[in-house]
């Protein structure tokens, strides 16, 4: 009742006023930093200047991701320091680059880590000398604030993104039977993070079939349920459980125990630990050095990027592992990795939509929705007030074939995908073009790489994984799915099996 | 006709009355010191009417005409007076001269209409009748208005309503006289036409008149709202009845003046006297300057850093003289420094050490006032503990929060301090309840500044013990990633309004 009063009188007044206002304030923004341009004139080997002088290192590092980085960060630590690292775009960060505007620093892809489980090793080393992990603890200030996740659906706000409400007697009895499924599984030590760790032939049936036959087998048809895990395999794959291995399926559930409160997140997401990393090995990082060719040469190898051939004894090939064939001499083509692209946009928000309710969460989803949903990246501000805003909206264009939707990203402009954006989130903040100043879109080809069926177990993939030598191989894409601590594993990995074959064991 | 006249005497110096009454009642409300008020503004008052009636002979011609004009005039001014004088005291520093402006305008409107009537009346009846009976009817709708002024209008209708009621009436008889002198007006439909918007804009204003003083809550506030402001950050709402002024911030009772100095006097000096010698103070919250009060009875201390979110809220304790004259002008003291930031970001970026710290946030009604109860924050804030240095926490109801006021205690603790809780009845808040807390022993102190109210040196004791009702019970800490506090406060007062 007095709300209402209040709230007809500004409406009232605001159609007296605005008539003008109310037809359409302009959103500004664009396309962000896409590497399509780049990426597609290696793959239509583009006429490249030849290279005009030599460097000679011992170690180079294709890829400035978290792999590439974790390689560097590790090399560095035991002392060796005859490397650099080869960044395609303009900073180093991969899939944790970050942005900034006067009012936060924002992620533009990757923005959590969860805690780290005891086999997550390095992840925990990293965390120590970061003093994200202190004799153990996590600092209070990197865990994600309360209230952390929120989700809509049936009209109304929950915490929490596993569905609560609504729920039937046949939904609970299903989720509990899933849930002593996935205990079975995380007892077994089969599952675990990094995945190298665990990983077990006795698994290897769960990887023929998809994640989506094989609930039904279980019997799990609860529509909430379902739709529950199809979100989880679309925010940690891109992909539906149709397209996603039930060995994947499980490994998301089955790999990490119940923890307490987290995840680690920072405002500019996991771009805070790629500052961090910076901090320690930027003084070897080569930016805008995209690699168009490696080959060997004797027993090592010619890298050339640039203006620059780069010879080496040892190459740590941390870029996505698809493009390797279009870069490495002699390589065949690979068959077995398929990524899924994705969609994300930073919003300005001048302020927040009065459809917010009450207290602002981290991250929000909407039930039905197509989109993954959004993050505020002020969250994690001690300020006890926040007016303006930016959120980090995800998309993973899960549903149908990944080359289709990569066309798709690349026809639509900036208009249709905004547009898109506003109309998704006014499912729910019907309000919420009044408060968005600005939208920048950034598309990501291949975004992520897809476990599907057969994905996690294909050989082509295990040799890769395996390779020794003078090339290794260290993208978080041999793992089968793309997370931080198989990158950062994978990216230590390679620079301890190179420092072994330099020093001897 | 002849007694309907008379009747419009009777009304129109009800009103002129009235309005008188309101800017007395409420320049006493919002300054103080009613006998002054009254004084001045009777004497403004009477004297604006000679004038008026001094100014009378010279109005000549059209006298019925200028009669309802004048009426008009008195029914728009007298009518809207009371609610442009509480948005002149919320928004403006001009509140009195517009009030003797008001007051005078008011006035000499009076003062000009009754000899005006009784010069357009003077044909119909004889001289000595005229006299008689008109002023037999002022006198009587004086009595009336000042009989109803403070048994009906005040208590059921409120200021701003009686004004704009008494502003209807007096269009009401505008309206009248123009039908009653309707053979001595021309041109007639104009000033009815005139009469009839005013008396609408009066309607709008009665029926939205909660709305100007208490943007439409003032259902929960028990008394008369004299001060109602959004800010940036906050609503801040001061009501007074009589003697007491009550602040609220978004609906929550901050103090009541009639006995604020229990929780002020208790929030500072159980652990500010037992610091040997202190000189610098920080106080985090604590905008109306009420604790700086307290802090200002030491005179060994230098400085005194106030880190308020809201920087209308401190200029308003700085300025108002109503405030000042609670908190003893404690802002305006040359060792008070104001600062108006966040303050957890302030305590991360400041690096100042501070020998007593005052935390005395609003309680954790939400996430974002939760961050301020949080290991984290209270690491952050005793960084900047000198050596001898202790902190106080204002820490909700023992009684009515048992939860949260432990959850606050274990919190510190968990923060690495050793903590000492106590508690104190304030009547207007119950029991109220405060952690000391720091990194060495705290022992009570062995003397208190001179001309406290409330404690002294052989109260303290008691405070510290906790009787069963609000004895200790186990509790997490809080958070940032587990605001535990949030939600026990919530379920709390749940608990006790149920």
């Amino acid at each position: 009742m007095k709300t209402g009063r209040r709230e007809f009188l500004q409406s009232a007044s605001a159609a007296l006023v605005g008539l003008s206002v109310k037809g359409e304030q302009r959103i500004a923004g664009s396309f962000v930093n896409d590497s399509f341009q780049l990426g597609h004139e290696l793959r239509d080997r583009a006429n490249f200047p030849a290279p005009i002088q030599i460097a000679r290192h011992a170690v180079v590092i294709v890829g400035g991701g978290i792999a590439g980085l974790s390689a560097a960060w590790r090399l560095q630590k035991k002392g060796f320091t005859d490397f650099v690292l080869l960044e395609m775009n303009d900073r180093a960060g991969g899939n944790s680059r970050w942005g900034e505007n006067e009012i936060t620093a924002y992620p533009w892809a990757a923005h959590y880590v969860p805690i780290p489980g005891p086999q997550a090793v390095y992840v925990r080393e990293l965390f120590e000398e970061l003093g994200v992990l202190k004799d153990g603890q996590c600092e209070e200030r990197y865990l994600c604030f309360s209230p952390q996740e929120r989700l809509f659906l049936f009209g109304r706000w929950q915490e929490g993104i596993e569905p609560a409400v609504g729920l039937g007697a046949a939904d609970r009895e299903q989720f509990q039977k899933l849930e002593d499924l996935i205990h079975g599984f995380r007892e077994s030590g089969h599952f675990t993070v990094p995945m190298e760790i665990g990983l077990s032939k006795s698994t290897a049936n769960l990887d023929q079939v998809s994640f989506a036959d094989w609930l039904r087998d279980q019997r799990v048809d609860s529509r909430i349920l379902n739709w529950y895990l199809n979100y989880c395999c679309r925010d940690d794959y891109g992909a539906t459980t149709a397209n996603t291995s039930a060995w994947a399926g499980i490994q998301y559930f089955a790999s990490r125990q119940s923890e307490e409160k987290g995840p680690l997140t920072w405002p500019e997401g996991n771009g805070w630990i790629v500052r961090r990393l910076l901090e320690r090995v930027g003084k070897f990082v080569r930016a805008n050095r995209m690699v168009r060719k490696i080959s060997r040469r004797g027993t090592g190898w010619s890298v050339i990027a640039g203006d620059t051939e780069y010879r080496s004894e040892f190459v740590i090939f941390a870029a996505p592992t698809f493009l390797a064939p279009y870069l490495i001499e002699g390589m065949a083509p690979l068959h077995d990795f398929e990524y899924s692209p994705w969609l994300t946009a930073n919003l300005t928000l001048e302020h927040l939509p009065k459809s917010y309710g009450t207290d602002p969460t981290w991250d929000t989803v909407f039930m039905d929705s197509p989109t993954l949903g959004y993050v505020d990246a002020t969250h994690q501000s001690v300020r006890s007030r926040v007016d303006r805003s930016v959120w980090t909206f995800y998309w993973a264009l899960a549903e149908g074939n990944p080359a289709a939707n990569r066309a798709l990203l690349l026809a639509k402009d900036w208009s249709y995908w905004s547009e898109s954006i506003l109309h998704d989130l006014e499912r729910v903040h019907r309000d919420i073009r009044s408060c968005v100043s600005r939208i920048d879109v950034m598309r990501f080809g291949h975004a992520m790489a897809r476990p599907r069926p057969g994905a996690i177990f294909s050989s082509e993939r295990r040799s890769l994984a395996k390779a020794g030598g003078r090339i290794r191989f260290a993208n978080s894409d041999l793992s089968g799915f793309s997370i931080f601590e198989e990158a950062q594993f994978r990216g230590v990995a390679a620079a301890d099996g190179i420092l072994k074959e330099l020093h001897g064991p | 006709m002849g007694i309907l006249l008379f009747i419009t005497v009777l009304v129109i110096a009800a009103c002129g009355l009235v309005y008188e009454l309101i800017a007395g009642t409420l320049a006493s409300y919002l300054l103080g010191d009613s006998v002054f008020q009254f004084s001045t503004i009777i004497g403004c008052y009477l004297f604006a009417m000679g004038v008026g009636s001094a100014l009378s002979r010279y109005v000549n011609r059209g006298l019925a005409y200028r009669f309802v004009c004048i009426e008009l005039m008195l029914g728009m001014i007298g009518g809207f007076s009371s609610a442009l004088l509480f948005l002149a005291f919320a928004y403006t520093q001009g509140f009195q001269l517009l009030m003797y402006v008001l007051v005078m305008m008011i006035g000499g409107l009076v003062g000009l209409e009754i000899p005006i009537l009784m010069r357009i009346i003077r044909d119909r009846y004889r001289f000595r009748d005229v006299i008689a009976h008109v002023l037999t009817f002022d006198y009587l709708g004086a009595l009336g208005a000042s009989l109803l002024f403070p048994i009906v209008l005040v208590p059921y209708i409120g200021l701003v309503r009686s004004a704009m009621l008494f502003g209807i009436v007096n269009v009401v008889v505008a309206l009248w006289s123009t039908f009653l002198f309707s053979n001595l007006i021309t041109p007639l439909r104009g000033l009815r036409i005139v009469s009839v918007v005013i008396l609408c804009g009066l309607m709008l204003g009665f029926a939205q008149a909660k709305r100007i003083t208490t943007a439409a809550e003032d259902n929960i506030y028990a008394d008369e709202i004299i001060f109602a402001r959004d800010t940036r950050y906050q609503h801040i709402v001061l009501t007074r009845f009589k003697d007491d002024i009550r602040l609220f911030l978004n609906s929550h009772l901050q103090f009541s003046s009639r006995d604020e100095y229990r929780y002020h006097e208790t929030l500072i000096h159980p652990g500010l006297s037992a610091i040997a010698a202190p000189r610098h103070v920080l106080v985090l919250g604590g905008g109306d300057g009420l604790a700086v009060r307290e802090i200002l009875k030491y005179p060994q201390i230098e400085s005194i850093t106030l880190v308020d979110l809201d920087p209308e809220m401190t200029k308003l304790f700085s300025t108002n003289p109503m405030l000042t004259s609670l908190n003893l002008k404690s802002f305006l003291s040359p060792k008070v420094h104001i600062i108006n930031a966040d303050a957890f970001p302030w305590v991360d970026s400041n690096s100042d050490f501070f020998d007593f710290i005052v935390i005395d946030f609003p309680d954790p009604t939400n996430y974002s006032l939760g961050k301020l109860y949080t290991t984290a924050f209270y690491k952050a804030a005793a960084r900047h503990l000198s050596a001898q240095g202790l902190m106080v926490v204002q820490s909700t109801s023992p009684m009515f929060a048992r939860d949260s006021f432990w959850c606050i205690a274990e919190t510190l603790k968990q923060a690495g301090l050793q903590t000492y809780p106590y508690h104190v009845y304030v009547p207007s808040f119950g029991e109220w309840g405060f952690v000391i807390a720091g990194t060495h022993d705290y022992k009570l102190p062995t003397t208190v500044p001179t001309g406290l109210r409330f404690v002294s040196v052989a109260s303290l004791p008691p405070l510290f013990q906790f009787p069963p009702d609000m004895a200790p019970i186990p509790m997490p800490a809080n958070r940032l990633n587990d605001q535990v506090l949030v939600r026990s406060y919530d379920q709390d007062w749940k608990d006790i309004s149920h």
